[in-house]
């Protein structure tokens, strides 16, 4: 079989490219950008489009409404058409995710969290789960690199995690909520940290630097939280990658000897077009990914593409989470940002059985938004009473909790790790499509009991913090529906042929020219934001790409 | 949207009930929640619409108080989208901002370079001092 060799130029259209990315999400990002600068010919596919910031809505007036709707992280709530609908019907967790250009990092929070070293030793500590097939400290130089490409800020020295290289840009202010969240964590003695976020406090790498509007999850009119339309595109169209947007995959193709051929696509005109590539690599996150695979059904792959293992789908992890909510009496200038952590805690990250679970949870505090967020959190209304009568929630009553709440609310967000199981799955919706008739994904995920006794005693210990912070009043959201932010595990990593799809190199066992890098082939969760690992990890299987290029399989 | 002269005073009228006069804050029609507000909210979320327009026949010819209370029984959703028109109107009013103390999604100045409180006052050298607290890779 051919190996690739690279020459410095860009695949023209109807050209076969050495490289099809699937995807311009911070992985597939990541992949350009390094695949453009060692001489790859490099084709990328998205869905959606390059983000405008002119029109985010955290200029705006009507921030607060925008964000319940058409800047909702869940695609069924946007309903826009790029977005493709999910059937979550069965689904304890609704998935979200935005498609565009730096994928759904455009309506993150930039909690820019590493796993720890036990997340890649699940297995061997705990008993439990998967060990990955690489370790933290393997992984940590392609973490230092992509730090400085994403712009962090954050305080070096945090003992929750091991020593290594200075943060890019100095921590961002942790206002007055972040201190009054520090003070309860201080009294009880408990690890709290300065937040690391991929928002940088002074400008880098094409990022301006953060001016604290607080509206990081609907989209940064200021330009500066990291997404790859910024920090990596720029880099791989100057070194002649091409992006297509509006682009929707309908199917990987293969030829006769099983080797990937390309992609067929929609455009935005709704014409089906096919690009070719000696290369395939999906970056289409863990929904998209396997639902792309599933899709690409053929007499030589019956169950989907890559699919020997049965495992193509399933495995699906979304961390549950819960919401803490603390009110004060000082003003806590709760609209301001970054929104964004303003502090962190993995005081209860690492395992202790005696708590009646296995495994843990990050906290990050978050301020309380505008006055619409007396009753809501990142676009849901959540901190309302749904069974409240209308004299008990409006009214006088109104303007006495936004008294109340308004300017004086901190929250504490738990992201616990969700363990790897096959009845949680991504499958393919037997009537429902997108708008180009593909059939779309269906979720069927239910949250376990340990995540369900994990969020419990996070709760309990978060309401602690708050006491001991002086809140005088708390409310808890337990188990929140719109939060599947990280799709996770569908496409599982590992050794073993017949018990994962993918090798410790992100290349499908099936396939052997066909590459996953996104969080699909994570073999677990851990429990906290994924964004940094999801990165880190692509950068690490890029660079073995483009190191063994003279020895990889190509159509 | 188009709605008429009555369908915005119905539509003020049952806004009263929602976001009333209270202590030093002004009733929800006193800032025009039924007018430019309106207005506005609605070109920021069309799909709010048909739940204002339900709303408004609901409540039609009868009392506000116990209009608003039977549209909350008997629809939901349009009481829903009814009342995130109306407190999303009235928190986008100046006067209302001016007095709950919020100037909107501002960009305050900050110096980067800045040493926090935390790191002068001994908060985070706590922290630090009680040592590492990750599991090692298993060797």
């Amino acid at each position: 079989m051919a190996a690739v060799k690279p020459v410095a130029s860009s695949a023209r259209q109807g050209e076969t490219a050495d490289v099809l990315i699937i995807g311009a999400g911070p992985s597939g990002s990541v992949a350009a950008k390094h695949l453009a600068a060692a001489g790859f010919s490099v084709v990328t596919l998205e869905q959606g489009h390059w983000p405008d910031a002119n029109n985010f809505p955290g200029r705006k007036a009507e921030f607060e409404l925008l964000a319940q709707k058409q800047w909702h992280p869940n695609p069924n709530v946007r309903d826009l058409p790029r977005d493709y609908p999910i059937e979550t019907s069965d689904s304890d967790i609704n998935p979200l995710m935005f498609a565009a250009v730096g994928g759904s990092t455009t309506l993150y929070a930039g909690h820019w969290t590493p796993f720890l070293p036990s997340d890649f030793r699940v297995r061997t500590l705990d008993g439990i789960a998967d060990d990955w097939p690489f370790t933290y400290e393997d992984l940590l130089p392609y973490l230092e690199e992509i730090e400085h490409e994403v712009g962090v800020s954050g305080l070096p020295g945090n003992p929750a995690y091991p020593p290594q290289n200075a943060f890019p840009t100095p921590p961002l202010p942790i206002g007055r909520a972040g201190r009054k969240a520090a003070e309860g964590l201080d009294k009880l003695g408990w690890h709290w940290w300065p937040g690391t976020n991929a928002i940088p406090s002074i400008a880098h790498n094409g990022l301006n630097p953060c001016v604290r509007r607080g509206t990081c999850m609907t989209g940064c009119p200021e330009g500066a939280k990291s997404t790859a339309n910024i920090t990596h595109w720029p880099h791989a169209l100057k070194n002649g990658a091409r992006l297509v947007t509006g682009a929707r995959v309908r199917e990987i193709e293969i030829d006769e000897r099983g080797l990937a051929t390309g992609a067929v696509y929609i455009d935005e005109n709704g014409r089906e077009r096919r690009q070719k590539a000696r290369i395939v690599i999906l970056c289409a996150n863990g929904i998209g990914t396997p639902r792309l695979l599933l899709l690409s059904r053929s007499s030589r792959f019956p169950d989907g593409l890559a699919n020997s293992s049965g495992l193509v789908g399933k495995r699906l992890m979304m961390h549950p989470f819960s919401a803490v909510l603390g009110v004060f009496n000082d003003p806590l200038d709760g609209w301001q940002g970054p929104f964004g952590q303003l502090i962190d805690s993995f005081e209860f990250y690492e395992t202790d059985e005696k708590r009646g679970f296995v495994r843990g949870a990050k906290w990050g505090a978050m301020p309380g938004g505008g006055p619409l967020g007396a009753t809501s959190f990142v676009g849901s209304k959540v901190f309302a009473d749904e069974n409240a009568r209308v004299e008990d929630a409006w009214g006088a009553n109104l303007h006495k909790l936004v008294d109340r709440r308004f300017n004086h609310m901190l929250i504490y967000g738990i992201i616990g790790e969700d363990l790897p199981e096959e009845s949680n799955r991504v499958v393919l919706d037997n009537q429902l499509t997108d708008t180009d008739g593909i059939p779309a994904p269906k979720i069927i995920y239910k949250v376990s009991n340990n995540s369900d006794q994990m969020l419990r005693f996070h709760v309990a210990r978060c309401l602690e913090a708050l006491e001991a912070s002086g809140a005088i009043e708390t409310q808890v959201v337990h188990q929140m529906r719109d939060t599947g932010w990280h799709l996770l595990g569908t496409c599982l990593m590992g050794d073993d042929p017949k018990k994962s799809v993918v090798d410790r190199w992100g290349r499908t066992h099936d396939v052997p020219n066909m590459y996953i890098f996104d969080g699909s082939a994570f073999p677990t969760s851990g429990g906290l934001n994924p964004t940094a690992t999801i990165m880190s990890v692509a950068l690490r299987q890029t660079k073995h790409l483009i190191n063994e290029r003279r020895n990889a399989e190509a159509a | 949207m188009t709605l008429g002269e009555g369908d915005r005073e119905i539509f003020a009228g049952i806004a009263d009930v929602i976001v009333p006069a209270w202590e030093r804050m002004p009733a929800a029609s006193a800032v025009g929640v039924h007018t430019h507000l309106l207005d506005a909210v609605l070109r920021a979320r069309p799909d709010l619409a048909d739940g204002v327009r339900e709303a408004i026949e609901h409540c039609r010819n009868r009392e506000a108080n116990e209009a608003i209370n039977s549209l909350y029984r008997e629809n939901r959703s349009a009481f829903d989208a009814f009342t995130l028109v109306v407190t999303g109107g009235y928190y986008m009013a100046e006067n209302v901002r001016a007095l709950i103390g919020y100037p909107g999604q501002e960009s305050p100045e900050y110096d980067p370079y800045a040493t926090a409180q935390y790191l002068t006052d001994g908060m985070l050298e706590r922290v630090t001092r009680r040592g590492a607290i990750y599991r090692s890779t298993p060797r």
